[in-house]
């Protein structure tokens, strides 16, 4: 009985934080601003693929651009962002926008990996190179 | 091998939940048939 | 106290649970899991983008197929019982013997899975879909289980228990399409989701497929002891019951 309790108030728990985060939900970065509730002046998760060559990082932040399906948005995060972060892979950033500036201030990063996997070896390692020049895996 | 601790880590979880789940199963089997008759174990 | 037990032979305490085929079973099932460390952890390539991290993958994947392939053995066990004609109590165990096991690899699926999310996403959890109702369907489960102890007759838990079974396994479609399903959340996931439905490198899809059939073995295997070994279970607190009982009435009923 008290098991089952316990199973019970787990799912509820589990239930509610996943609603409660979910306000700021996923936004690419062409709909920021156009899209009903990727409005500028709330809290976002914005989805996009780290700028090729983009990435700037200075003291105790990291400067970059996510692009989507031809916008681009900058982003300064505080830190070093986790996870396999570079160019051309797709991130989640959660934060807010500096009105003024237009730069979207982020406090959380995550690198979504994608479905495919492709091994390292010395010819895939070239056409891998060669892919994230043109930075065409995404978006 | 980059990540080495989280990679082994998760083998090493994986393979000993396994071992110590069946290891159980078989020794909670063992002693529960020395209390029963055959008749009672199909399986036999 | 003395329990009245019928002769025991120590050829009959040595065989528990373990038959001829449960023996080849399990030789199968350590063979393939040893090509799963040697495939998984050194011949398999890292990933361009993830690199080694990739490797967990090989017993992420095969645990939460086996925990899904476990959830529907409980829902077609549980059907048995509650259908067929004869209301089988054996179905039952299978039922909950499979349960069992599922929960256990659903608990590796999400720490193994948290750790892949560490190294590669850069967080141990994220309220998405996925992990969403992959938690919810644990806890489930374990909610099946608290079922099946609560108080009541075998035939009580059992049938109980097959409702809740057939059930819980709604949740199992539910967490497999929830990349799917959820898209209005996740936007065009053009590049979103951990579906099974991946694109692999050669060397990485077989190295996957040695953990499935090992996990699929391994399945079958626990499910055979587990659920021979619950039957014990019960006919043992049975007849510790009946003996009690018949001691106590040998004593003239003495003792409360």
């Amino acid at each position: 009985m008290v098991v089952l309790t316990l199973a019970v108030v787990a799912g509820g728990v589990v239930i509610t934080q996943a609603l409660s985060t979910a306000v700021d939900y996923y936004c690419n970065v062409d709909e920021v601003g156009v899209r009903s509730g990727c409005d500028t002046g709330r809290r976002l998760r914005i989805q996009g693929t780290v700028g090729e060559g983009s990435v700037v990082v200075t003291t105790g932040a990291t400067l970059f651009d996510i692009e989507f399906n031809g916008s681009s948005l900058q982003v300064e995060y505080a830190g070093e962002p986790g996870g396999i972060f570079k160019e051309c892979l797709p991130v989640v950033v959660h934060g807010v926008f500096n009105e003024p500036s237009g730069m979207f201030l982020g406090d959380r990063v995550e690198v979504k990996h994608s479905e495919d996997y492709v091994a390292v070896n010395d010819d895939r390692l070239q056409e891998a190179e060669a892919d994230s020049a043109a930075c065409e895996t995404s978006a | 091998m980059t990540n080495a601790g989280f990679i082994l880590g998760s083998y090493a979880l994986t393979f000993g939940s396994i071992v110590i789940f069946a290891w159980r199963t078989v020794k909670v089997g063992k002693r529960l048939s020395a209390d029963l008759s055959d008749e009672d174990k199909p399986w036999l | 106290m003395t329990i009245d037990t019928p002769p025991i032979t120590a050829a009959t305490q040595r065989r528990g649970t373990s038959t001829p085929a449960t023996r080849v079973i399990g030789i199968l099932t350590i063979s393939m899991t040893i090509w799963l460390g040697v495939f998984g952890l050194v011949l398999s390539p890292a990933d361009r983008d993830q690199g080694d991290a990739v490797r967990i993958m090989y017993v992420h994947v095969p645990s939460v197929w086996l925990a899904y392939l476990a959830f529907i053995v409980t829902a077609l066990a549980s059907g048995v019982h509650l259908f067929g004609r004869r209301h089988s109590l054996q179905a039952d165990r299978v039922a909950g013997a499979s349960a069992e096991i599922g929960v256990v690899f659903m608990a590796v699926t999400l720490v193994t899975g948290m750790l892949w999310g560490r190294i590669t996403w850069g967080v141990y959890w994220q309220w998405d879909a996925r992990l969403t109702t992959t938690a919810l369907l644990f806890i489930s489960y374990v909610g099946y289980l608290a079922v099946r102890g609560l108080e009541g007759t075998r035939e009580q838990r059992a049938r109980r228990s097959a409702i809740v079974g057939l059930f819980a396994v709604l949740e199992v479609p539910l967490v497999h399409w929830s990349v799917k399903l959820w898209r209005s959340l996740h936007q065009e996931a053009t590049v979103l989701g951990t579906d099974l439905d991946v694109s692999l490198d050669g060397l990485m899809l077989f190295s996957l497929f040695v953990g499935v059939v090992a996990f699929t073995l391994l399945f079958v295997w626990l499910l055979l002891h587990r659920s021979r070994m619950l039957t014990m279970l019960d006919l043992s607190a049975e007849s510790g019951l009946e003996s009690a009982l018949a001691q106590r009435r040998a004593e003239g009923g003495a003792s409360a």
